[in-house]
């Protein structure tokens, strides 16, 4: 039973004893490239990323391509997909934040693609990586900063002080809400990252055991990993949806300023 | 507008419908039993969704840590204080994380349904 599970560390890397989780998390570069003296390269998390558009892109060309008064199958799955979106900028920011329904609507699905991808066995799960999901954040962030000053000028950073605060509380109590704003790129790309980074460790984990445990005892983790995987594929779409309300309630505050 | 067979067929009618009505009645607690004895267990979503609930209040107050301790850090470098800056941003930004605590919990609270049956628990270790 030992020599199964070293049968199988030669496919999963690792030191010694079982697979190494984290081997799944490996970034590959599947073509050298290097532009302006940064390292380029074409890796499995950029495949990934652009089987992800395609996917997105093809599923709403090809499910719309009819547009019929009485959706097929493909076409309602699209339509659902519109509307759960429109309904939760529409829920959270207003009305008049349906110009920025584009944007929220092409990150969840992204998001929510890549995330599912990363279900299937032998795929590479862009979202486990912390920089992807950070980037992602910063680029939220950025936008909605501009956007609050844009809409609110310098008006904007009123949004720092909270009301009817004593004159003497007031540089600490902005101070601290300064720092508060600044956490919400952190926050929000650790929780997707740890997310879908820990539910794929785990999984692979309990299938060394599967392995190790043989066919006696590897029942058990087994069945669990069944379990398992569809609480997995549940985080997977909760934590788009996550990541999109979030970007919705960021959108609002900057918009329409308060907390 | 009505003679007498009509007024008969109309009392006919009001029996049917009655009799219709009753039936539906019946099938729909029927269905509803059925719906209640084939609905999964509620444990395991609920479950997943407050995991990712205490996840997201976890990551909230770290971030406001770290944030804090990093903005110190580089404020430090600026200034050539260290560390005394990194030490007063840590604690700001440990106030900040647990502003950003309150705030959510508060947001969690006002979106969540209020919970129909309320036990005590008394079986609370994990499975």
């Amino acid at each position: 039973m030992i020599s199964t599970a070293y049968a199988a560390d030669d496919g999963h890397g690792g030191g010694g004893g079982l697979p190494d989780p984290m081997h799944q998390f490996e970034i590959k570069r599947l073509f050298e490239l290097e532009l302006f003296g940064f390292d380029a390269s074409f890796t499995n998390s950029a495949l990934f990323m652009v089987i992800a558009i395609c996917l997105i892109t093809l599923f709403t060309v090809f499910a719309m391509r009819r547009g019929s008064l009485v959706p097929t199958r493909l076409q309602s799955v699209a339509e659902i997909s519109y509307e759960f979106v429109a309904s939760m900028v529409r829920d959270n920011v207003g009305t008049d934040g349906m110009k920025y329904f584009p944007f929220v609507f092409t990150l969840f699905m992204f998001v929510l693609v890549l995330n599912m991808l990363g279900m299937i066995p032998y795929t590479f799960t862009v979202t486990s990586h912390i920089i992807v999901t950070f980037a992602l954040a910063a680029f939220i962030f950025l936008g909605v900063t501009l956007i609050g000053f844009w809409k609110h000028g310098v008006k904007f950073l009123k949004f720092f002080v909270p009301d009817g605060v004593p004159f003497v509380m007031l540089p600490l109590l902005v101070v601290i809400e300064v720092i508060s704003y600044l956490t919400r790129p952190l926050s929000l790309s650790v929780r997707l990252f740890a997310n879908m980074m820990a539910g794929h460790t785990m999984l692979k984990v309990f299938g060394a055991f599967v392995v190790a445990l043989g066919f006696l005892g590897g029942w058990a983790a087994l069945a669990f990993m069944v379990a398992f995987t569809g609480l997995e594929i549940l985080v997977a779409f909760l934590q788009a949806y996550v990541f999109a309300i979030l970007t919705c309630i960021y959108l609002n505050d900057a918009l329409h300023m308060h907390h | 507008m009505a003679g007498a067979e009509n007024q008969s067929g109309r009392h006919h009618n009001d029996r049917d419908t009655q009799d219709i009505r009753q039936r539906l009645d019946a099938l729909e607690g029927k269905l509803e039993a059925a719906r209640v004895r084939h609905a999964p267990p509620p444990e395991r979503e609920s479950r997943g969704r407050a995991m990712g609930q205490a996840l997201r209040l976890a990551t909230e107050l770290v971030a406001g840590v770290v944030v804090g301790g990093f903005i110190g850090w580089a404020l430090d470098g600026l200034f050539g204080t260290k560390p005394f800056l990194m030490l007063v941003f840590l604690l700001l930004g440990a106030a900040a994380g647990i502003l950003n605590v309150i705030r959510t919990a508060k947001q969690m609270q006002a979106e969540a349904p209020v919970p129909k049956n309320l036990k005590p628990v008394d079986d609370d270790d994990d499975d």
